[in-house]
This record gives structure tokens, sequence and C-alpha cells, in this order.
């Protein structure tokens, strides 16, 4: 109970932030997508399960704000929560920067599915130059906010983690 | 750290969750403005809209602190300026209240239908943009309790916004005229040649199926064409020209629109109510 109260205080915070102080300070008229974010520093530091669980409820809730069909969001962070949990188990790299790289590729990646799904209910209305841009752009911009973001967000995971998730 | 789970569970969890998107894709697809899930759509904008409210009520005068940092000396002579303007509309002010009321006896004089209606507005603030780089919308923080309704234009002091996407209770959402997705019937301020204004994110308007006869001037003003049963009433600017071209092998002129409101300095904006 306590885990879902304090995840749904994070994605609440990172859309409101990406909507209002962020939209302010864009890059290149990007702003950053912080519920990507969020998803892949959980997936990065929870395993697949947890990160596929938290991209579906923070890309829900993000899709209800759009003007989109909902659920494209939601299927989107859903698989990027699982790929990047898996793929974490087999990679061991003590570099500090692995969360910065990973960060931005799967912010990349993710945005050009959710617009390739847009794209096939009819639902893109800029051309394929612009998505590339914008997601190579919000890619860049989530990775340089990693670094300040990710203690944040691990924090919140050690207080929120159940007792129980310990299986060794 | 609990990165180890037993793969058939996580995978029999994603299967889920992925099939749950999916439905939820297709309910909201076949549904349309009407369907269900466009409750809780309204219910998730009005928490997510009291909280945007709430951070912006305090980021904005910590931006605008430091911006105002920056231009101190500029600031002086703005408003040594404004004053001055003010000093100038106050007359002007007392002028057209004279002049309306003589309108208003001439018509009834003359038995003419009411034409100088003056607009009936709702004043509201700027608390949020879009959470997606593809859509150009804001969020306003007045909804339907202030008798604000789906398609209802929104202007503000330079020209025309966009118009009304979406209402919860206390907040709405704004498709601005810059979104690829929007469209509005422009007129060119001197020839009265009409237009297409499409949004173009960043860039700058266009004007598609314009006339190749008509006469363009530079920073010409086009301002909304205002049809009987058109979404924006005639006469809000849209923008200034600042290109002209036409396109190799096509019947119509396009023109490049500056758009006549500033959209990354958006604050206060007035919503044009109907029935």
């Amino acid at each position: 109970m306590r885990r879902v109260v304090l995840w749904t205080v994070v994605v609440l915070t990172a859309l409101v932030l990406q909507s209002t102080v962020f939209a302010q300070i864009s890059l290149g008229g990007t702003k950053p997508d912080l519920v990507y974010l969020v998803t892949i520093v959980l997936a990065f530091l929870e395993g697949p399960s947890s990160g596929a669980v938290a991209g579906f409820a923070g890309g829900m809730v993000e899709d209800f704000l759009l003007n989109l069909p909902k659920g494209i969001t939601a299927l989107t962070l859903t698989l990027v929560g699982y790929t990047v949990g898996t793929i974490r188990q087999f990679v061991v790299s003590p570099s500090p920067l692995l969360p910065v790289v990973v960060v931005g590729t799967a912010t990349t990646a993710g945005i050009l599915f959710n617009q390739i799904v847009a794209f096939l209910l009819g639902q893109l209305h800029v051309g394929a130059g612009e998505v590339v841009r914008v997601a190579l752009l919000t890619g860049l911009y989530n990775s340089v906010l990693t670094p300040i973001l990710f203690p944040v967000i691990r924090r919140v995971a050690e207080t929120s983690r159940a007792k129980k998730v310990f299986r060794w | 750290m609990a990165l180890y789970s037993r793969p058939r569970t996580t995978r029999l969890l994603v299967v889920s969750l992925v099939m749950l998107s999916l439905l939820t894709i297709t309910v909201d697809y076949r549904g349309g403005q009407t369907g269900p899930l466009e409750t809780i759509g309204k219910g998730a904008l009005s928490v997510v809209g009291a909280l945007q409210g709430a951070v912006s009520r305090v980021s904005r005068p910590i931006g605008n602190f430091f911006t105002g940092l920056a231009h101190v000396g500029s600031l002086r002579a703005e408003n040594d300026r404004l004053k001055q303007e003010l000093r100038q509309v106050q007359v002007h002010a007392k002028e057209v209240t004279t002049l309306t009321r003589q309108v208003a006896e001439l018509e009834k004089l003359l038995k003419l239908e009411h034409r100088l209606s003056l607009r009936r507005t709702v004043t509201a603030t700027v608390i949020g943009a879009s959470v997606s780089n593809f859509e150009w919308t804001v969020n306003l923080d007045k909804g339907s309790a202030d008798r604000i309704k789906v398609d209802m234009p929104v202007i503000s002091g330079d020209g025309l916004v966009g118009h009304v996407v979406t209402v919860a209770p206390h907040v709405s959402v704004v498709q601005l005229i810059i979104d690829p997705d929007s469209a509005v019937a422009g007129r060119l301020s001197s020839s009265g040649e009409t237009g297409l204004v499409i949004g173009q994110r960043n860039h700058p308007l266009t004007m598609d199926l314009v006339n190749p006869d008509a006469n363009v001037a530079a920073n010409e003003t086009v301002v909304t064409a205002g049809y009987q049963s058109g979404l924006y009433p005639p006469d809000i600017a849209i923008g200034f020209v600042s290109h002209i071209y036409t396109r190799p092998g096509s019947l119509t002129k396009t023109i490049e629109l500056t758009p006549a409101v500033d959209f990354s300095a958006l604050e206060v904006v007035a919503v044009i109510l109907r029935s």
C-alpha cells in the first residue's frame, strides 16, 4: 500500500514537472519525458516485473492527459520497463555512466515505438523527421537529467521496497 | 537488490499488461469522445491541473524574478511607456463608451439587428503545457464551473490562441493554433482573400489554398474569416505575412505567417463564451 502511494506521488510529480517547469526550460523546443525516466530507472533498479508494472501505471496516467487513444503510452512503457529490466540482468558494469546511457537509449527507442503505434492508429500529425528529432532530443534531455534524478528515485525505491522482495 | 525474479511469472505479468493496454486502446479508439474512459480522463485532468496550478503559482514568480533581473534597465523604460499607453487607452475607452451608446441608439432607431455585441469572455491563467512533445496544448485554470465549453475560441491581447478541446470542472485544455492538427479559416486583411491556416509546431504557420491572383503585402495581418458556422468569430488577428511562395505544380498560393501571439510566453488568455 505504502509502495503504491509512494509511486503514485513520484509519477504525479514527474507529470506535473514536465508540463510546467520543464516546459519552460526546453531543449530545442523539446521537454524531457520524466515518466519514461522514472520507469527506466525503476526497471534498472528493481528488475523486469516492477519495471513493467510501473511503466503500465505511469503510462496509463500520462495517456489520460493526452488527446490520443488511451493505452498507447501504457503499452510502450510496459515494454520499455520489461526490456530494460531484462537486459539489466545480463549487464555487469560498475560504470556510473551506465544509467545515463540506458535512460537516453531507452527513452529514444520508447518514443519512436510510441509514435509508430500512433501512426498505425492514424494519429500521427507530424513528419517522420520531426518524430526522430524529438525522440533523440528527449532521450538526450532525459539522460542529462539522470545524474540528478537517479539518486532521488533510488532513494524512493529503497524506502518503498517490501521486505519480502529479498529472495536470496 | 531484487534483480532476480522468476521468468515465467514475469512473462505472464507482461503479457497480461500488454493485453490490457491493447484492450484500452481498442475500447477508447472505438468509443471516441463519449466513451467511458473520457470520465476518468477528466478526473486525471482535474488532479494534474490542480497540481499544475499550485506549481506554476510558485515557479512563475521565481522565473519572472530571474528574467526581471536580466532586464532591469529596459523594464524601467517599458514601465514609462506602458504608463503613457495606459493614459491614451483610458482616453480612448471613454470615447468608445460614448460611441457604443450612440451606435446602440442608432441601431434602435434604424431597427437594425444588434451587431456590435461586446464579446462576453472569461479570463483564465495558463497553468501548464501538454505532457507530450507531440501535442501543442495548454491547460487553463478555469473549466466548466466557469461556463467554459468544448470548442469555445480562446484569445489573448495579441490575437488568436486556439480553441478549447477538453473541459473538467476547474481545468480546461486549449489546442493552440500552432498544433499541426489545428486549421483555422483566415482572411488577408487588405484583399479579403481567404485561406486555411495550419499549425506547423515551432515553425511559422502556413496559409494554404490562397487564390494565386491575390495581392499579398509583406507583414500584412491575417485575421480569422469567421464563417457563419465556424469555430472562431471574425477579425481576430492570427499572424503576419512573412513569406509568400507558390509550390511548383500547385494551383494555389502558400503563405507563411508569424503568429500574432508569442506562444512561449503565454500567461493570461480570454475564453470567448458562446451558447
